[in-house]
């Protein structure tokens, strides 16, 4: 990797994981109060998630493997909270 | 519903743990066998005797030591015996010394001096040391340096005198200079030594 | 009360002041950095960090132990077996740190001989106490593993929180006993040192903080047990499922094979998917509640634990994990950046939740609210914000100049430590390290004036 690439890279993945924390925040947020605009904000970060994936699957010097990797993180950050607030109300009952 | 039930997931957690922990002790067997001294990443002591250098190798693309021809130490040859107790001394001073709260080895330990992975073939000893410290040769320079460092004007972070002795200061150089033999993957990248200049 | 929850007191009274000297002696390695030639041949850079790490981890070890001890009898309805000989293990414990500290500041440094391993330091970072009292840690875990089994057994009742516990107990254990060796190769020295650091504080501690998270959660809210449970179990096999083999991050550079930088890049990098759910979690919990609880700032602080962990562990850990990126950051201050975000998100504020629900319980107070506790928990946070944010400056700056442009040679070493960005960095570091001190300042003032208000019996809110 080229000397500036890293850094470029490194702070998208940063970002990458950030969204991914926003989005599980608002569409909690909006599950809980079942207002559709909170899980709209949650979708509009998850939407510059995906944005990030592809800037850094297009841009960063990353091996097809660790491109691979980045692409099922993003879909797996996807599914994570609506999985996990799914599952939370059922055992909550 | 098998997922509302903690037997399930009691299950998964002892699972997941016991197979990691399977791969983990079969890649740990073949890890130590690379890295035991004389394993295909860590040369055996007695690489103290030659020549090291560190070169970007073009079809891995990454840096990889280099071990030449025959290189006196002091002026001397050591044997496997005596190369293996000079390590176990500059390891202990490394130790005693506590030189993982200063510096970092592999970049592991504290960030406050230079990391030491390839301090041996850096070319400042050959640039400012030798001449600075008047010593005959590069480990004389460290010794040197190692056992009186306020005598030396530095860049503004000092190093405190540690009250090491000619005897733990070749043990040390000599340890360093087993440690740049290392392959570490390529780690630290673009390190240019002037060896052979 | 019971005399485990009075010995747990202790423990948290302990590791407050543990807390206090390594934020003294975190301030004192600042200012070594931005200062010239500060306290040279004195209290050197090597002593002042050797202090501020190593009370770092027994202040969070001291936490873990005192939350065991003050929530097994509450599971167990029994008071815990062999509680007077834990309680003497306490007072040798808090003996054997002095004298270590002590011998750390004043000694400081012996010769390369086995004496200096003994008895004055060992030189390996975190496990740097010379070897009697590494043996004296080993007897204190020794009891304190007996004490946990001992009353499960007494108690014939092995909930599912506590098979996770003290299944997690045995490995806890058993790592630490690599503090001892000093192993000539420093690959193979290196290779199993990272699996005592990782395998407890990536693994171990992971599991223990769940452990207490969950007794925490069922008082603090009255969650069920079953479902804390079940979020433990899926914990474990997350955590360690992602965590064990994420080992490998560790690995890329000291000398192993080139497989790990494949196995560790990507384990590690999935490390921050559990952590996604954890955030899930606590927004339901404080979402459920209406942030209505009655101790707020116990509630709070949990609350920053997950959002800490995430942000200092998933976030701070991502954008430094993958191989390509760490041949540049590793061994910089953006590795520091991570391990301060990290460790405090992580436990420290979960420990913090624990001392808050302690003392409501001891002091018999009904509801815990005021005006310090809001200072503290903003100062400690902004503080820890403030400082990884500089040490991410610093380090960044210190990845390119030193590693990326300079290839980490002494000559590339001086210019990143002279770079402006690296310097203002670590100055801010030390202006935000002082804000977090006087956060630390008014908690001890809170947790001291506990109490002052004697109301009624706690009492636990259910959902609304």
């Amino acid at each position: 990797m080229r000397s500036f690439d890293f850094i470029d890279t490194a702070l998208l993945l940063g970002l990458f994981v950030l969204l991914a924390g926003c989005y599980g925040l608002f569409y909690t947020i909006g599950e809980l109060r079942q207002r559709r605009h909170w899980i709209n904000i949650g979708y509009v970060c998850f939407f510059f998630q995906a944005v990030i994936t592809l800037l850094i699957v297009m841009c960063a010097p990353l091996g097809i493997g660790w491109q691979l990797l980045i692409i099922a993180s993003c879909i797996a950050c996807f599914k994570i909270p609506p999985m996990a607030f799914s599952y939370l109300k059922l055992i909550h009952g | 519903m098998y997922v509302q039930d903690p037997a399930f997931w009691r299950a998964g957690a002892i699972s997941s743990t016991v197979v990691m922990s399977i791969v983990l002790v079969f890649l740990t067997l073949d890890s130590l066998s690379a890295i035991t001294t004389g394993g295909r990443n860590v040369p055996p002591y007695t690489v103290i005797n030659q020549a090291i250098d560190y070169k970007f190798d073009a079809t891995l693309n990454i840096s990889m030591p280099v071990i030449g021809g025959e290189q006196l130490l002091f002026g001397r040859k050591y044997s496997a015996t005596e190369a293996e107790a000079l390590m176990d001394i500059g390891k202990l001073v490394i130790q005693s010394r506590a030189c993982m709260d200063y510096h970092t080895f592999f970049g592991n330990g504290s960030y406050y001096a230079p990391d030491l992975t390839k301090a041996w073939l850096d070319p400042v000893w050959r640039q400012m040391w030798i001449p600075m410290t008047q010593a005959d040769s590069k480990e004389e320079a460290i010794v040197r340096f190692l056992m009186n460092p306020e005598k030396y004007p530095n860049w503004g972070r000092q190093m405190p005198n540690l009250k090491i002795t000619r005897e733990e200061a070749v043990a040390t150089t000599a340890y360093l200079k087993w440690m740049s033999a290392i392959n570490a993957n390529g780690f630290p990248s673009g390190f240019k030594t002037n060896e052979g200049k | 009360m019971y005399k485990s929850e009075e010995l747990a007191l202790k423990y948290f009274a302990a590791a407050m002041v543990l807390f206090g000297l390594m934020v003294v002696f975190g301030l004192l390695s600042a200012t070594h950095y931005v200062q010239r030639g500060f306290l040279l041949n004195k209290l050197d850079f090597s002593i002042a960090k050797i202090v501020h790490i190593d009370t770092m981890i027994l202040w969070l070890l001291l936490g873990f132990i005192g939350a065991i001890y003050w929530f097994l009898p509450g599971e167990l309805n029994r008071e815990t077996v062999g509680i007077k000989l834990a309680a003497i293990m306490f007072y040798v414990l808090c003996t054997a740190i002095v004298i270590v500290a002590l011998v750390f500041i004043f000694v400081q440094y012996g010769g390369a001989n086995q004496f200096s391993l003994w008895f004055i330091n060992q030189g390996r970072k975190y496990v740097e106490a010379p070897r009697w009292a590494a043996i004296g840690i080993v007897l204190v875990l020794a009891v304190f593993c007996y004490n946990v089994i001992a009353t499960t057994i007494k108690a014939k009742k092995v909930t599912g929180i506590m098979g996770v516990l003290i299944v997690d107990l045995v490995p806890l254990f058993a790592l630490y006993f690599i503090a001892f060796p000093a192993i000539t190769n420093m690959s193979v020295d290196l290779y199993w040192w990272w699996w005592l650091v990782h395998l407890w504080v990536e693994g171990t501690w992971e599991i223990l903080i769940g452990c207490i998270m969950a007794f925490s959660l069922m008082q603090l809210l009255g969650t069920e047990r079953r479902i804390v449970e079940m979020w433990l179990y899926i914990e474990v096999a997350l955590v360690l499922g992602t965590g064990i083999l994420g080992l490998g991050h560790h690995y890329f550079w000291i000398g192993t094979p080139s497989y790990w930088l494949a196995i560790g890049g990507l384990f590690s990098a999935l490390e921050p998917l559990p952590l996604l759910g954890m955030v899930v979690h606590a927004v339901y919990d404080a979402g459920t509640l209406r942030m209505k609880t009655t101790n707020k700032p116990a509630f709070y602080w949990i609350m920053a634990e997950a959002f800490g962990n995430f942000l200092g562990g998933g976030v701070f850990g991502f954008m430094m994990t993958l191989p390509q990126i760490n041949l540049f950051s590793h061994g910089t201050q953006w590795t520091v950046s991570h391990g301060h975000f990290a460790f405090w998100g992580a436990y420290a504020c979960g420990i913090l939740s624990v001392i808050y629900l302690a003392l409501q319980k001891a002091h018999q107070v009904a509801e815990v609210n005021g005006v310090r506790w809001r200072w503290s928990f903003a100062l400690l946070n902004i503080g820890m914000i403030g400082m990884v944010g500089a040490l991410l400056i610093s380090g960044i700056a210190q990845a390119f100049y030193e590693r990326a442009i300079g290839g980490s040679t002494l000559q590339a070493f001086i210019e990143g430590q002279s770079n402006p960005w690296f310097m203002q960095g670590m100055t801010a570091r030390l202006a935000f390290g002082m804000i977090f001190a006087a956060g630390y300042v008014i908690l001890i003032y809170d947790l001291l004036a506990f109490g002052k208000q004697r109301i009624s019996q706690a009492t636990v809110l259910r959902p609304a």
